[in-house]
């Protein structure tokens, strides 16, 4: 069996894969780096497939986490993952776009499902989902509300500022003059989607764009990504846990790889 | 032969501990010391004036003094040294000399002058038309203005002469410092990304005919042992500087080599020899400012450091460029566009890397750098 | 209609439109065109009839239409970082997507940069150069660090006026008429004497210039001032405010000037409405700014040595000891209650004095000061709520010293 961990800043994921390589279990835990949440997570996929801990041939972590845990045979950059496991779910797309709570980032494959360039968000929080807690927090509403308050908009508010203390105040004072909260949702999405695209056309777009990461539950998120960008994107499937799938593939991979030789 | 690994130690050494080792060069040198703001500043005329010059590139600090004069969105070097001055860091010099090279250092000439007044500055400004007849008259002018400048601050005078041996002397550093950057490419462990910044670092520090033999033995040294096989990623580094030293460290971690650069701090300094002409020392270090490319600060139409990066990778064999873009620097921010697109044409794969001197946190450079090391 | 009736602002908005017009039918018939920096030496293009167009004027009404986005998304999407100036972004872009809805212009077979309004200029013409492959006339002014011009700098610039014009005669085939421009000099500085007047009749209390007005005029100032037109539209709007200033008029006819302001820093292009009509709002006039007397380049005809120092004392390209003294000269000419500074992300050569030039103009002059955040032409740097709350500061500070009867 072969063990993925993907450890970012705010959850723990693990996927675990069998000799055929195929996907067995996932576990998503909303508990990040220094949290006992990649044990859970880890408990939880070993329960799932019915396995111990000694079926696990080779391990592979990610994620921000990745230099600190020291039980895994190897670690990897989520970059790698990501375009791993997008390249394993869905084969033939080109772009990945991964929208995670501290940054976003772009990823290009080649047609063979191998990173050939990336990008990834500077400091600043605009275009992160960050972004996106912030404005839930002004309008009163959860993370996961933002999309279906979003779509009862009959229009887009702009929301021009890139920083996110001024785009807090602009959001403030247009729901002061009147402006609804699903239009101002919108405006979010919009905001962000303008955000990422940017990133996407220093990379490059090339279509299937696929969108991994928690931000793509957002329905509403990923049409907005999807006009801005004027190429339709796929949610991918298990989004969350799409870096620790790439993890288990490249264990799996490493592995191989290392019998042969 | 191992006294060229001490010599790289020595110096690695007193690279990382810049007040101690300017301490020291003032001691056994018995002269004074003149801060020398980055880029091109006429090192040859503050020596012969007998200080010693010595490098100022900032550096990781608090920043607090600083905010009283310029916003945030402004170069940390920029931000540093100002903080530093303010501090009283700099009491030990005996004057600053500044080149208002891009806008923000031209505001930062001015508000040296109010926010450190004990520490007096000398600006000065290079011409941009510098290979015009009318350029290089005025650049001849402006040299000895700043000879003249320093002058008055010590108290002496000082001839054509005595700039004249100065002059020379640096330029035998400058081709030492070549010679040292194209032997180190054969070198790629012993002088990985780290090693190879902190020995160029160290020449900031000390008086340079002392650093100048010391990289000459390690040249030589390097020279007499076979070239080093390396399996890792070669790469050349462009940008102000290859800071902060922990980015360094996870080159060496991923086994990335910087096998030669295009660094304001590094070869843009000395990769361009004066000409071999008879005229006057005033002429030879305007021509030799006239002679440099590829160099952001300084004006040219064609732009040719794309070209030079390109041919740079293929004649070290590497396989990348690195851009370490000193964040709210205008000058290397506008060249980006241009020469990204001409490392794409050729097919050069860049890493960009965005700096500055303050960063606390690496995890996000490493995951950069990590990644694009997993790309080979 | 009879030419004595047009209005200045009808003028001016006619002048705008021949101006862009003529650089286009000239493309259109295989002439060449030029682009230029805002205070470049116009006298030499004019001379030799060229078609010059401003990148900056270009970019500050594809701001003010605001449809900046367009072009900032694309220029950041193609390597140009968020933080530099947004002119030059817009234009860099424009050379990629050659369509604006504010207005169209032709790519220019040459381009001219005069270095002394920022060293920005250079790397953004340079880059202009290389994209577009065209030739690139440059004129490096170095940065006065000293209170005076030294003469070394004087020289160095007259050397480049004569390269310049060598260069102009290769790039045109034509030979460069010194009597041409002896007349060319004459005009420019009987226009510059016109704008110059014209904005100074707002020392008056009330003004008859309503300041923001001046933002729009001053794109002919730098695209028109060294001929026949230019010099009739300034000469009429001097006329026009005149007229006004004897009538006791003040800059609106819907409100009254109760504080006069000057405005440091370039217009918020994409905000300008809201930026106007919130002074407006408090009744603040914002009645100078550092730009007169950057378009008032004046030197004796004939005087090629003259003019190159005219070019160099241009206000950002001098040292903080004179920016601070001008700006003094300021208050007590146009007796000003106050002064805004506008902190523009886009320039770094105007904000890293700024602070500095705001702390001394308030100990030697006493009057309130106040500073926001903004952009000249990207609309993301900028907050309405910010801008608000410092203007009302700006004028409750104001109130202060009115009442303690100074």
């Amino acid at each position: 069996m072969f063990l993925g961990i993907d450890i970012g800043s705010s959850s723990s994921k693990v996927a675990l894969m069998n000799d055929k390589k195929e996907l067995v279990a996932t576990a998503v835990v909303n508990k990040g780096t220094g949290t006992d949440g990649v044990h859970s997570a880890l408990e939880q996929a070993f329960l799932k497939a019915g396995i111990t801990k000694e079926d696990v041939q080779f391990s592979v972590v990610t994620g921000y986490g990745r230099v600190t845990y020291k039980d895994a045979d190897k670690q990897i950059t989520e970059l790698t993952c990501h375009a791993k496991g997008v390249a394993y779910l869905i084969p033939g797309a080109r772009t990945i776009v991964d929208i995670g709570g501290q940054d976003a980032k772009v990823i290009k494959l080649n047609e063979k499902g191998e990173m050939i360039n990336f990008g990834m968000n500077e400091k600043c929080a605009a275009g992160t989902g960050r972004f996106l807690e912030v404005m839930a927090r002004v309008l009163g509403c959860g993370l996961g509300d933002l999309s279906d308050l979003a779509q009862k908009s009959d229009k887009t508010v702009s929301i021009s500022s890139v920083c996110t203390v001024f785009a807090e105040s602009e959001v403030i004072s247009q729901l002061a003059t009147g402006e609804t909260p699903a239009n101002v949702a919108r405006g979010a999405h919009v905001s962000v989607s303008k955000r990422v695209a940017g990133m996407c056309n220093r990379v490059g777009v090339e279509p299937t764009v696929v969108m991994t990461g928690g931000v793509a539950l957002n329905a509403d998120m990923v049409r907005c990504l999807s006009n801005e960008l004027s190429s339709p994107v796929t949610a991918a499937p298990n989004c969350q846990a799409v870096g620790a799938i790439g993890a288990s593939v490249a264990a799996y991979e490493t592995f191989m790889a290392r019998r042969e030789q | 032969m191992s006294d060229y690994k001490e010599l790289i130690a020595e110096l690695v050494a007193a690279a990382e501990t810049p007040a101690k080792t300017i301490k020291k060069s003032m001691e056994d040198t018995g002269k004074k010391a003149i801060g020398c703001f980055p880029l091109h500043i006429p090192e040859e005329i503050i020596y012969a004036c007998n200080y010693l010059p010595v490098g100022m590139w900032g550096g990781k600090t608090d920043l607090k003094l600083c905010d009283t004069y310029m916003q945030s969105f402004c170069c940390t070097i920029m931000r540093a040294n100002l903080e530093y001055g303010m501090k009283g860091t700099y009491n030990f010099l005996s004057g600053i000399v500044m080149n208002a090279m891009c806008d923000t250092l031209k505001c930062v000439c001015e508000d040296w002058k109010i926010a450190v007044p004990q520490v007096p500055i000398i600006p000065v400004v290079y011409a941009q038309q510098r290979k015009s007849e009318e350029g290089i008259e005025y650049m001849k002018a402006e040299f000895k203005r700043v000879r003249h400048a320093l002058e008055k601050l010590e108290g002496r005078m000082v001839m054509d002469r005595d700039v004249e041996n100065a002059y020379e002397m640096y330029e035998d550093y400058r081709a030492a410092m070549r010679d040292f950057d194209a032997t180190c490419v054969n070198y790629p462990i012993t002088m990985d990304a780290y090693t190879r910044h902190l020995v160029i670092k160290a020449g900031f520090f000390m008086d340079k005919a002392v650093y100048k033999e010391k990289i000459k033995a390690i040249t030589a040294g390097l020279k007499a042992q076979a070239p080093e096989k390396f399996d890792g990623i070669r790469v050349i580094a462009t940008g102000l500087l290859s800071e902060p030293n922990e980015v360094l460290n996870i080159f060496k971690e991923n086994n990335i080599a910087i096998v030669g650069d295009d660094l304001a701090q590094e070869s843009r300094l000395w990769r361009t020899p004066g000409r071999d002409i008879k005229g006057s020392v005033w002429e030879k270090m305007a021509l030799r400012m006239a002679d440099q490319r590829g160099d952001c600060f300084l004006y040219e139409p064609d732009k040719q450091r794309g070209e030079m990066m390109i041919e740079m990778c293929k004649a070290r064999s590497a396989k990348a460029v690195v851009v370490f873009m000193m964040k709210f620097c205008d000058p290397e921010e506008f060249d980006y566009p241009i020469y990204k697109k001409e490392l794409d044409d050729a097919g050069v794969p860049h890493l960009y890397l965005e700096v500055d001197q303050m960063i606390d946190s690496f995890e996000q450079i490493r995951t950069r750098i990590q990644a694009f090391a997993e790309q080979f | 209609m009879e030419e004595t009736k047009l209005t200045s602002k009808q003028f001016l908005n006619e002048l705008t439109a021949k101006h862009y017009d003529g650089a286009l039918q000239a493309k259109a018939e295989g002439k060449p065109v030029a682009w230029a920096v805002s205070i470049s030496p116009q006298e030499l293009f004019e001379t030799l009839d060229m078609h010059v167009v401003y990148p900056e004027n270009h970019a500050a009404a594809i701001g003010a239409r605001k449809e900046a986005m367009k072009f900032i998304d694309h220029a950041e999407g193609i390597g140009y970082s968020a933080d530099i100036c947004s002119y030059a972004r817009i234009n860099m872009a424009y050379t990629d997507i050659p369509h604006a809805e504010a207005q169209d212009i032709p790519l220019p077979d040459v381009v001219l940069c005069s270095a002394n309004i920022c060293t920005t200029v250079m790397k953004w013409w340079e880059n202009l150069a290389k994209k577009l492959r065209v030739p690139l006339v440059f004129i490096d002014t170095p940065f006065n660090h000293t209170y005076e011009v030294p003469d070394h700098a004087v020289e160095y610039l007259r050397g480049q006026f004569e390269s310049a014009i060598k260069q102009l005669e290769d790039f045109s085939g034509k030979r460069f008429d010194f009597d041409k421009l002896g007349e060319v000099m004459k005009l420019s500085n009987a226009t510059c004497q016109w704008w110059k007047a014209a904005t100074d009749l707002a020392q008056f209390t009330p003004s008859p210039l309503n300041g923001f007005d001046m933002f729009n005029y001053m794109a002919i100032m730098v695209c028109m001032r060294g001929n026949a037109d230019g010099h009739k539209l300034f000469k009429l709007w001097y006329e026009e405010l005149l007229a006004k200033k004897e009538a006791g008029l003040g800059p609106w006819s819907s409100a009254e000037e109760k504080y006069r302001i000057m405005w440091d820093g370039i217009a918020c292009w994409p905000h300008l409405s809201t930026t106007f009509k919130t002074l407006k709002k408090y009744g603040i006039n914002m009645v100078t700014s550092t730009y007169p007397e950057s378009w008032n380049v004046r030197y004796e005809t004939n005087d090629l040595t003259g003019m190159a120092r005219a070019y160099t004392v241009n206000y950002a390209n001098r040292n903080l000891d004179f920016g601070t003294d001008y700006l003094k000269k300021l208050v007590d000419q146009f007796n000003l209650d106050g002064v805004l500074y506008h902190s523009n992300r886009s320039c770094k050569l105007m904000d890293f004095r700024q602070y500095e030039v705001r702390r001394r103009v308030e100990a030697m002059t006493g009057i309130p000061t106040t500073m926001f955040d903004g952009d000249q032409t990207d609309p993301r740097s900028f907050s309405e709520a910010q801008y608000e709350t410092r203007v009302q500061g700006l004028v409750e500070m104001m109130d202060k010293r009115k009442a303690a009867g100074r």
